[in-house]
């Protein structure tokens, strides 16, 4: 077996494999390939007069296609190579397509067995992670050219159909092949994999494509292509003296475009799911949080994910799902865990943050691109989500929005981004109880407020309404001050606890707040000098939670490892309060670590010392890309130009860090069109830094 | 024979036409604004006849009819038991998607607003007691969070 794993996706379908492109999972083994959060193929294994082959090399030639040089023999000894074989495999939305080519060498004909075996488990993404036993019955068959493989719970029955262009010999447990390649010629067949729901009523029906014997493997190629191509073609040109700041703009855009994900109710449109492969679904949060880092690129992003989430966005009170009228959702899955409501995320709306970042969102939105249409389609929603804040959210009848799951055996029990269980604590290490009131969540309600109050005044034509959430905010801005600053450290607490205590460590969190704008002038700058001080940053960027702070652990997962998606908010913050300085040290920071890691971010790396390490260490994580770090380097372009729509026009204030040299934005695009923009690196952050 | 105003009235123990009466008589629902679409339910008998009722959006306005005209935007299809813990809230609309009990022809985003309508599970308090922070201590202490 393998040990580099290769993934290839289209939407929420994908494949692991190992480098040969066989897959040989077991329960708890990712490999296999996945639709809609089940796995159709657990085992593919393509073997040649009964042996498995080595991989020469292996090419991802896009996200969505991959080809394998293979020789038989065993990776160690190799049988002389008189043959080759490659397999290039492309993913479509309902499966993916194998052309399997054999080139023989020698100067005489050569007779061969070629065999796949194939099986599934049809697991839930969640049976793998967890690995659970499943509940129903597996059945194989040959019907017609095709093996179609099964599996039945009750009316729930999912199948996946395998066929191949050539002559071939199908079983239950495969195809085989019995071929005479000729002289330095060579052989080739294309297999067809199809996952699929399959009838309830046990009725065995061919899928669309495998009955009208249409591969259409070159169509799908080129469409895919083209709109990987179009995608680039639209999106604004990044010039920089600092050329990793090119490559990794044109890492993110590409990567952005892999992540790009169409819900049934909108097939032409596309949202950015969470993470590769593991979270290609809708996640409130992370879909939002990236649509905004994104918006000065590509506002399609947002306007689906708005609409999208809206469509979704919770009507009734359900405690299974955490669900309440207003509520934006956390996580929509597909499998059978969730069919059979053994998981709740149908969808899940355990979260505290994505309702009030929904309403900021909107407004950003418009502010861009001027679509007022979509603001008043949406008024509804946006209505309704500013009303959870008030008459949901705010559990303890303090005016504050806190968390505390209902759903006490599959729910989450930290229902902000930090959602790991230990990652909000007391100094001493002490984990508060529930309900949680953290600190970002008021500072999203606050913005949330402040904003819908410009879409009620400009949009919505409701000036009363407008009055109305901008008293709250300022009222909810006056009590925050007051009551989660923790005056011997001179910072915002990271939450209040069930007893409406302050939680009292120091955490990024409070750059969140600088972005909401709930800080109060006279305290920000302490807040900067916290935020870019030695115990939060690292050099690199801020820590999720500061050295020194009972729980801290550089690499523990929300206790002191720096997330490249937490610093470009915090950036963004700092420059809404005026930090140019400060803010020009994070950008340099992520910037670069960005260029260690080849221009695609991960989700989290070390907090220790810069000049400790010298190189960001990588924190291991399933997912990559990860959708809101490869949104950071975006949003910090943004932040860097001081990039702020004003009315009809786009002001540029520039706090550049010097290394960036001169950096220009071609076709920026928003309701001025298309507009060019630069700036000249001017800050000194080499101090900031750590460099010198 | 019974008098129009009884006919119309359904039996108590039918809880599907309880559930679309319920639902005419809204006559107006803000969530549904800005939405229109036509939808068929049918729920398939077992002499091979279906009960049907016709739903119609216009801008958050629902009308429900036995009868209607025209090809409906979606089909939705369930059998009646599944049908019944779907519109007591016994049955999410998705779970029930996914599990093969429903069925949806035609538009999805007109069933995806059908759902909206539909009631949360009977139980549902909205508010869950608090809970101390000794007791947060105690579930995690020794486990690192494997709490389950």
């Amino acid at each position: 077996m393998s040990d580099r794993l290769v993934q290839i996706l289209e939407g929420n379908t994908f494949v692991v494999s190992d480098d040969r492109g066989d897959i040989q999972a077991s329960l708890t083994d990712p490999t296999g390939l996945f639709s809609f959060d089940t796995r159709f193929l657990s085992r593919w294994v393509l073997t040649v007069n009964r042996q498995q082959l080595s991989a020469l090399s292996t090419d991802d030639l896009q996200y969505f296609q991959t080809r394998f040089f293979l020789v038989p023999g065993s990776g160690t000894v190799y049988i002389d190579a008189t043959l080759s074989v490659i397999r290039e495999r492309e993913v479509a939305p309902d499966g993916f397509r194998e052309e399997l080519r054999v080139l023989n060498h020698e100067n005489s004909p050569v007779d061969l067995a070629i065999r796949i075996d194939a099986a599934s488990d049809f697991a839930d993404l969640f049976e793998v992670k967890d690995a659970l036993k499943k509940k129903g019955d597996y059945h194989a068959e040959v019907a017609g050219n095709s093996l179609v493989l099964g599996y039945r719970r009750e009316t729930y029955a999912r199948e996946t159909w395998i066929s191949a262009t050539g002559p071939a010999d199908i079983d239950e447990q495969g195809l085989s092949f019995h071929i005479t390649v000729p002289a330095h010629g060579q052989w080739s067949t294309e297999l067809d994999v199809v996952a699929m729901q399959g009838s309830p009523d046990g009725s065995t029906a061919a899928p669309v494509r495998v009955r009208g014997q249409a591969h259409g493997t070159r169509h799908v190629r080129r469409d895919q292509a083209r709109g990987l191509e179009k995608w680039l073609q639209r999106a604004p040109t990044v010039e920089c003296d600092w050329e990793a700041v090119e490559h990794v703009y044109r890492r993110c855009m590409t990567d952005l475009a892999a992540l790009r994900f169409s819900t049934l109710t909108m097939p032409g449109r596309s949202l950015p799911a969470a993470g590769l492969p593991w979270f290609m679904t809708i996640f409130g949060r992370d879909s939002i949080f990236t649509s905004l880092q994104a918006l000065p690129f590509t506002s399609e992003l947002a306007s689906t994910t708005l609409l999208a989430l809206a469509e979704r966005q919770g009507t009734r009170v359900d405690d299974f799902r955490d669900e309440d009228p207003g509520r934006i959702l956390h996580e929509m899955r597909y499998g059978e865990l969730t069919a059979f409501e053994e998981r709740p995320h149908s969808p899940y709306y355990g979260n505290a943050d994505a309702t009030a970042l929904y309403v900021v969102l909107l407004d950003e939105y418009e502010r861009w691109t001027g679509d007022t249409k979509l603001v008043r389609d949406l008024e509804h929603a946006a209505r309704a989500a500013i009303a959870w804040i008030d008459e949901y959210a705010d559990l303890q009848g303090n005016g504050y929005v806190s968390y505390q799951r209902r759903n006490d055996k599959t729910g989450l029990e930290n229902q902000c981004w930090k959602d790991s269980w230990d990652s909000i604590s007391y100094r001493n290490g002490d984990l508060p109880g529930f309900p949680r009131a953290t600190c970002e969540l008021q500072g999203y309600a606050y913005d949330a407020k402040i904003r819908g109050a410009r879409l009620a005044r400009h949009v919505w034509k409701d000036p009363a309404f407008a009055d109305r959430l901008e008293k709250e905010a300022a009222d909810l801005k006056r009590r925050f001050n007051r009551d989660f600053w923790v005056p011997d450290g001179e910072y915002f607490a990271v939450a209040l606890d069930h007893d409406g205590r302050q939680v009292d460590s120091l955490t990024s969190n409070i750059g969140h707040l600088l972005w909401s704008g709930i800080v109060e002038k006279s305290k920000a700058r302490a807040v900067a000098r916290h935020l870019l001080g030695p115990r939060l940053f690292s050099g690199w960027g801020v820590r999720t939670l500061a050295e020194g702070e009972a729980r801290y652990n550089p690499i523990g997962y929300h206790v002191g490892t720096v997330w490249p998606f937490d610093n470009s908010f915090i950036a963004w913050g700092l420059r809404r309060y005026g930090f140019d300085e400060e803010a020009a040290g994070i950008v340099a920071g992520i910037m670069a670590a960005a260029e260690v890691f080849d221009g695609r971010l991960p989700e989290a790396f070390g907090g220790y010392p810069r000049l400790a390490t010298r190189y960001p260490v990588q924190y291991p994580t399933a997912c990559s890309p990860q959708a809101w770090s490869t949104g950071a380097p975006l949003l910090l372009l943004r932040v860097a130009l001081g990039l702020e729509p004003q009315g009809d026009t786009l002001a540029v204030d520039p706090a550049l860090p010097l290394r960036f040299g001169h950096l220009e934005i071609l076709d920026l695009p928003g309701r001025w069109k298309r507009i060019d923009t630069c700036g000249r690196g001017r800050i000194h952050t080499d101090r900031l830094t750590g460099v010198r | 024979m019974p008098s129009a105003a009884t006919r119309s009235a359904p039996p108590t123990t039918d809880r599907i036409g309880q559930f679309f009466a319920d639902l005419a008589a809204f006559g107006h629902l803000a969530t549904l604004e800005r939405e229109s679409a036509t939808l068929r339910f049918d729920v398939p008998g077992d002499a091979g006849r279906a009960d049907r009722w016709h739903i119609t959006v216009r801008d958050g306005d629902v009308s429900v009819s036995r009868q209607g005209n025209g090809t409906p935007d979606a089909i939705i299809t369930i059998r009646r038991p599944a049908a019944e813990a779907l519109v007591t809230g016994r049955l999410n609309a998705h779970a029930a998607l996914l599990r093969g009990l429903l069925k949806c022809e035609g538009s999805i985003a007109a069933c995806m607003m059908f759902q909206r309508c539909l009631p949360g599970p009977p139980g549902s308090v909205g508010r869950v007691p608090p809970i101390s922070s000794a007791t947060v201590m105690a579930w995690h202490d020794g486990t690192k969070g494997r709490r389950t």
